[in-house]
């Protein structure tokens, strides 16, 4: 009974890691067109962020503060020098992109090696209840990335920002004739979809093995989430998060790690097949 | 469509390498040509088709692997003639490629990036199945591939083998290049720049988009099969997500439209690579991510397709 628990928290907290990596992926690629092959790498900077601030005898929750800031600069950098070229080219922004994730990659391998480097959980304490013991910092992260999905679906949906972010989404042209400045509508998604992921990988980072290439294995599961859910709707995301998320933890409990995976890879390439517009996308849609 | 001058003087060049340069070189060069010949592959699937395929490598590292056990007699004790071997990966990979694509582009059909993500996936999954996959070696692959027998002539001395994978890279080209100005290649191009119109004209898009990737397919699983053969070695490294990112690297900034842009890009980069890393050690890598993004919002065309199409205008100017 107690394993069952256990496995639902855990399969929870990748789901919730798993939606806020998507979230910003999906708000860049609806905005402006443009995927992002370097948002796992956004995701690392995160993690390591954490890591220097350790290593410089900073606490974990001042580090896990400057991640999403120092992460959204870097955003808003690349987004200067290279995203605003490429809009709506979109196959080209994954080349283009997928040369600044090797720069990124490489550069944190440069400063601090190709090992992975660990993070202590701030908070070593568990919550007991009788035979059911579970680390308090997991919920706390739960409870974390809960807020900020609530806080992002808001802003989005229900705030005046999102009003115009979802005009500019929809039709850039009008928008841009209501008087809207789509351009720094777009540095502005591109620089909270960084920041996003910038704060998961901070606060991922104590509970995984932090190296230059850990972006990759929330990248593809991140993309995958987003076409299995719908790239049209924030909600495709919940969804598509949820769905693979979850597949490939339950499916640990009979499968390998390694076939799981594969299972879930598999199952979502022939729903994405089935259904190219996702299983929240209306009728019409990319 | 290269201009044809160019491409015999890059073969020329080709030929006159092992006159000059060291046994070293020269055996590096012959996995560096497969490489462009692998490229080339991508460049048609990609450039000429529109299909961005994340995952060739799939194809390649197939190939390599049916070459490696077929040689080494794992299908059958007499069955281990390189002629064979070769024939099995490419017949496997046509096979592959054939459903794969029935799968991907039937119906309305994949396009851009979610066949971008989905290939990619494809690619990941089979890195991770031959990886676990005992009978394969797992982990650590295949060695001791044997060479290329032909004829009862063994392919293990350098510049022979080197003289024949050139041999296989001209045919291959001299085939490509005819296929690209053929019928064949105009609609491909049609249905790369506007597949509703050219269905509406009543070309079958579905079939054009397949038999496109099927041929891409076999080229790179040659390439594989060859590589393997010389390289005495298969690893799952030669089938996944690494290789298949790499060789998109060298196609796009060679120029993916062009083959023989591709082709030479792949072998300048790779020779780059061995000096440079060399040098510079880990930089060679960051700028390699640099230029990628520069010729990407620069020279969208690539580094290489930008000059050789110049010298292409210039000659019909002068012929005009």
């Amino acid at each position: 009974m107690t394993d069952i628990a256990i496995l639902i928290l855990n399969t929870t907290s990748y789901i919730l890691i798993l939606v806020l990596v998507a979230l910003g992926l999906v708000v860049v690629f609806g905005m402006m067109g443009v995927i992002n092959m370097a948002h796992g790498e956004l995701f690392m900077l995160g993690a390591y962020t954490v890591v220097v601030a350790g290593q410089m005898g900073l606490p974990f929750w001042l580090g896990a503060l400057l991640a999403p800031l120092f992460v959204g600069a870097v955003g808003l950098l690349i987004e200067w020098m290279l995203i605003r070229h490429i809009y709506r080219r979109t196959l080209d922004t994954i080349l283009a992109t997928w040369g600044l994730s090797i720069v990124l990659k490489q550069a944190v391998v440069l400063f601090y090696g190709p090992s992975s480097q660990s993070v202590t959980v701030p908070i070593a304490g568990a919550v007991a209840i009788g035979d059911f013991s579970y680390p308090i910092y997991r919920l706390l992260l739960m409870t974390m990335a809960v807020m900020l999905i609530a806080g992002m679906l808001w802003l989005f949906l229900r705030s005046d920002f999102g009003l115009k972010a979802r005009a500019v989404m929809a039709r850039p042209d009008t928008a841009a004739c209501l008087g809207i400045d789509t351009r720094a509508m777009y540095r502005r998604t591109f620089v909270i979809g960084a920041a996003l992921a910038g704060f998961a990988g901070a606060i991922v980072a104590p509970l995984i093995s932090v190296d230059p290439s850990m972006g990759l294995g929330y990248l593809i599961p991140g993309f995958i989430s987003i076409m299995v859910g719908g790239a049209g709707a924030l909600s495709g995301v919940l969804l598509g998060g949820g769905l693979v998320g979850a597949t490939n933890n339950l499916l640990t409990v009979w499968l390998s790690p390694v076939l799981a995976q594969i299972a879930v890879f598999l199952l979502a390439i022939i729903i994405i097949r089935l259904r190219p517009s996702g299983l929240m996308g209306g009728r019409h849609g990319t | 469509m290269a201009p044809r001058p160019l491409a015999a003087l890059t073969f020329v060049i080709l030929l006159l390498v092992p006159l000059i340069a060291q046994d070293y070189w020269v055996d590096q060069l012959t996995r560096y040509v497969l490489f462009g010949l692998f490229a080339m592959s991508l460049s048609l699937v990609w450039g000429r088709g529109g299909m961005l395929c994340f995952g060739q490598a799939m194809f390649f590292g197939g190939g390599g692997y049916i070459m490696a056990t077929v040689t080494l007699g794992m299908w059958g004790e007499g069955l281990t003639d390189s002629l064979l071997g070769l024939m099995i990966a490419l017949i496997c990979a046509a096979a592959f490629a054939a459903l794969l694509g029935y799968f991907l582009f039937w119906g309305k059909g994949l396009s851009g990036a979610y066949l971008a993500v989905v290939t990619l996936a494809i690619a990941y999954v089979l890195e991770q199945a031959v990886k676990s996959w005992y009978a394969l070696g797992g982990d650590n692959g295949i060695s001791g591939v044997p060479p290329i027998t032909f004829a009862g002539f063994e392919f293990w001395q350098t510049s022979p083998r080197y003289y024949l994978i050139l041999g296989v890279c001209i045919v291959v080209y001299a085939l490509l290049d005819r296929l690209v100005r053929s019928p064949f290649g105009v609609m491909l191009t049609g249905v790369r720049t506007n597949p509703d119109r050219a269905m509406y004209l009543g070309f079958n898009v579905f079939t054009i988009r397949v038999t496109a990737f099927v041929i891409g397919a076999v080229i790179a699983a040659l390439s594989g099969a060859l590589f393997v053969a010389v390289d005495e070695f298969a690893s799952p490294t030669l089938i996944g997500f690494a290789l298949s990112t790499e060789v998109l690297i060298w196609v796009a900034l060679g120029g993916r439209e062009m083959p023989l842009a591709a082709f030479v890009a792949a072998i300048l980069i790779r020779i780059v690579e061995t000096y440079l890393s060399e040098l510079f050690g880990a930089y060679w890598i960051l700028a390699l991510g640099g230029l990628l993004m520069v010729s990407v919002v620069m020279l969208p065309k690539g580094l290489l397709a930008t000059p050789f199409a110049l010298f292409q205008s210039r000659r019909k100017l002068n012929q005009q």
